[in-house]
């Protein structure tokens, strides 16, 4: 038992100089706060370049329009670009999610051993792996077994630019949900692959979610797997097969000429892509994550009316 | 280890007694570890039972053995049979999952479906095996829920989500989610260890009544429980059934010391 | 390791060696005056008071105990029996009184042989000291002891009830009838401390 004059004694040892602890306190949270507005300084200041730099070239015609001849009076727009961006990531998340996901989950649910090790240390390899090198791989397994460059060259090598990191947040998502859940499913006699699917996917779903947007937003911005694989176009898309334009392709094509006309339309173009990236975000969390309590106020007052 | 102390049954032992749960020398391990030595019970039906003993002592991971959860465990490994109604729940021509659904647990933390809302909680068991009927899904929901003591509660608002729920009512949920699939035994994991003194007396109400129609065997900490709740008790030491018997006896008269000792709080 | 209901028990076992002592005292003190023509009421009446007193704060704290502890097992099977127990003392201490209060109701009774309640008085006398034992040591051969005394007592009784019809004075045979009863009553109680020791150590409950 500590006696109240033992606890005296104790106490005596603590340091009182409050009025110096207070001090510190400020320092550090002016010193965090800093850097905080030190992160966000070049995100604020790039979007800011951007938008007064490419404000310039907006137009509905440089929205639709195919690039112009070099140099000329009339430069055209970004059409095929646009239409060649979603056309991608479209394409590439219909390859690369659904694999993605299925490997998350085995890697979640049934990957507790060496197998399940191995692929994961793969997954992480794959991960960080340089994507021109993937754009390399891609050109020699397609590009040049086919002929020429295509669309789906470039979805083939996106898609495997994204999936390690769906496979990674999708784990990470599932394995974020209490192994209550899956017991509670168990014990009511459901199949495995239903208490997985059914209970724990959903559950997941905001963390899925997320990185799948990551995964689309890193690959709409990625340049070098195209170079090799799509080769850019001044068409519109006609067909899987042929070559066709992106975003970043022609952001890099652009700026690179010495026309100041060219220049502008690139800062234009990776406005367009920002903001693309931005309404994919918004707009799929929208959709997804806000749309069951909307769905429930509409029935309630559906009965409320009946 | 002390030899299993048990009362001689009432009834004349040629009797067809009905029990409805049957474990036989039952051991269990986990991960390397010991769990449950040797353990033989008779569960009568209609009846509730009770296992006590101090943490570790094996009841919950025999309780699992009994519908078949043990085998989800890092390196489970078990011995011995649990008959179900005169069938070995462990041979191989049983599908586990079809025991599972004649056996129904309920959790010591409540664990409602976070993405489900109420209705589709109690009726989750139903529809992921299969069954489409909405007429059928209504019955079953309105059944259960008045069966759990939470219909009139919740009857206005059956689409909110489940986790909306204060705790003691979404632990009546869970048990409204587990008679769903309409069991025969209702295996109980420390029901109301994480909820308040009233609703954990509601719980006992409502499993006082569940007792007509059920076979329920509840693992609990608390001793006052088991003596309201339960017909017979049994207690586990360190993975052995030190003694088992009517539940009166064990409390009035514990025939073996080590009982005596635990029931007074006279363990270390 | 104490727990929170040792203090308790200690406590109710004081008590209960208090009574113990009291109903010795009386009962011996109640006897000896009757038999040696003297009066010892207000002292009889005195210990049966205490007795009293003692029994109703045995009461308080088994009851409280029962309330907060929720005893089980011996524990529990000790404070039921303490409560028993209690109450036979208090009829002990009571039927002590009674019997210094024949004196009062008849007057005079020097003339009395009282050979029926000499011949009885130290099996009385044995038991209440046996029954304390019993309860103190909680021995179950003293408990089977008591029960046979007890059948004693009653052959005892009923042979010589009736004969007390046949002394000559209607005095002497009114106020023998009377101890003798009170007597019997005595060993009743006592045998049924016997009883409550039984329960204690065994959990079997007797039925009479």
């Amino acid at each position: 038992m500590i006696t109240p004059e033992q606890r005296a004694e104790f106490r005596k040892h603590f340091r009182y100089n409050v009025g110096r602890r207070i001090v510190l306190d400020k320092i550090v949270k002016v010193i965090v706060f800093s850097c905080v507005i030190i992160a966000i300084v070049p995100l604020v200041a790039i979007l800011i370049n951007t938008i007064s730099n490419g404000a310039a070239a907006l137009s509905w015609q440089f929205l639709t329009e195919i690039p112009g001849a070099v140099g000329s009076d009339e430069p055209g727009g970004i059409g095929p670009a646009i239409q060649g961006t979603i056309a991608l990531i479209g394409v590439s998340s219909l390859i690369g999610v659904p694999i993605g996901v299925m490997g998350g989950i085995f890697l979640s649910e049934y990957g507790n051993n060496r197998y399940g090790r191995t692929v994961r240390f793969f997954n992480d390899v794959l991960a960080e792996f340089p994507t021109i090198v993937i754009g390399v791989f891609a050109f020699v397994l397609i590009v040049l077994t086919v002929g020429n460059f295509s669309l789906w060259a470039g979805s083939f090598a996106l898609s495997i630019v994204m999936l390690p990191i769906i496979m990674r947040t999708t784990e990470e998502s599932l394995k974020l949900v209490p192994v209550t859940y899956r017991e509670a499913g168990y014990a009511l006699g459901i199949r495995r692959y239903r208490v997985v699917f059914t209970i724990v996917l959903s559950s997941a779903k905001n963390g899925l979610i997320t990185g799948i947007l990551l995964a689309v937003a890193r690959i709409a911005g990625e340049t070098a797997p195209l170079v090799f694989t799509i080769l850019g176009s001044s068409q519109f898309i006609s067909g899987l097969d042929g070559p066709v334009d992106a975003l970043p392709l022609r952001i890099w094509r652009l700026s690179s000429l010495p026309y100041d006309s060219a220049v502008t339309q690139g800062w234009g173009a990776a406005f367009i892509l920002i903001l693309m990236v931005l309404t994919i975000n918004i707009g799929v969390r929208y959709i997804f994550l806000r749309s069951k309590e909307k769905r429930i106020i509409k029935l309630r007052k559906l009965g409320a009316a009946s | 280890m002390e030899t299993v102390t048990k009362t001689p049954t009432k009834e004349n032992s040629t009797e067809d007694i009905k029990y409805k749960l049957i474990a036989e020398n039952v051991s269990a391990s986990y991960d390397g570890i010991v769990a449950v030595k040797n353990v033989s019970l008779k569960f009568r039906d209609r009846a509730v039972t009770a296992l006590i003993g101090p943490s570790g002592c094996g009841k919950t991971t025999f309780l699992r053995c009994l519908n078949r959860m043990h085998e989800l465990a890092k390196n489970a490994t078990l011995t011995g049979k649990v008959l179900l109604d005169g069938e070995d729940l462990y041979s191989n021509k049983v599908d586990p999952i079809v025991n599972r659904r004649k056996i129904g647990m309920v959790f010591q933390k409540p664990n409602p479906f976070p993405t489900m809302s109420i209705y589709d909680n109690v009726a989750c068991g139903l529809k992921l095996n299969g069954v489409k009927d909405k007429k059928i899904l209504d019955e079953v929901v309105e059944g259960c829920l008045k069966m759990a003591g939470l219909w009139t509660e919740v009857k206005d608002d059956l689409k909110k989500p489940g986790m909306g729920l204060s705790g003691g009512q979404q632990q009546r949920l869970c048990i409204a989610r587990a008679l769903a699939i309409q069991p025969e035994v209702l295996l109980m994991d420390e029901p109301t260890s994480a909820l308040d003194p009233i609703t954990s007396q509601k719980i006992e109400e409502m499993i006082r009544e569940l007792k007509k129609e059920y076979t329920i065997i509840i693992v609990t900490h608390n001793m006052q429980q088991a003596t309201r709740v339960s017909d017979y008790t049994g207690f586990m030491y360190l993975g052995d059934l030190v003694e088992f018997g009517e539940t009166k006896q064990i409390f009035e008269n514990p025939r073996n010391e080590t009982t005596a000792k635990y029931v007074q709080g006279q363990f270390g | 390791m104490t727990r929170i209901i040792d203090p308790h028990l200690e406590n109710l076992s004081q008590m209960m060696k208090q009574m113990c002592d009291l109903s010795i005292m009386s009962t011996n003190l109640a006897i000896d005056s009757y038999l040696g023509k003297q009066n010892a009421r207000k002292e009889v009446h005195e210990l049966s008071s205490k007795m009293m007193d003692l029994y109703d704060k045995v009461g308080e704290l088994t009851f409280e105990m029962i309330l907060r502890y929720s005893p089980v097992a011996s524990d529990f099977r000790l404070i039921r029996s303490s409560l028993e127990i209690s109450y036979g003392f208090t009829r002990l201490g009571r039927y002590a009184y009674d019997i210094t209060l024949v004196r009062d109701t008849f007057g005079d009774l020097s003339e009395c042989k009282n050979e029926v309640i000499y011949t009885l008085s130290g099996e009385i006398k044995q038991m209440v000291q046996l029954a304390v034992e019993c309860f103190a040591t909680l021995d179950l051969d003293k408990a089977r002891e008591l029960r046979t005394d007890e059948d004693l007592v009653d052959k005892y009784y009923n042979k010589h009830l009736p004969m007390l019809i046949t002394l000559s004075s209607t005095k002497c045979a009114l106020a023998d009838a009377l101890v003798l009863r009170y007597m019997e009553r005595m060993a009743d109680h006592a045998a049924f401390v016997g009883d409550s020791v039984n329960y204690i150590v065994t959990g079997a409950r007797a039925y009479r």
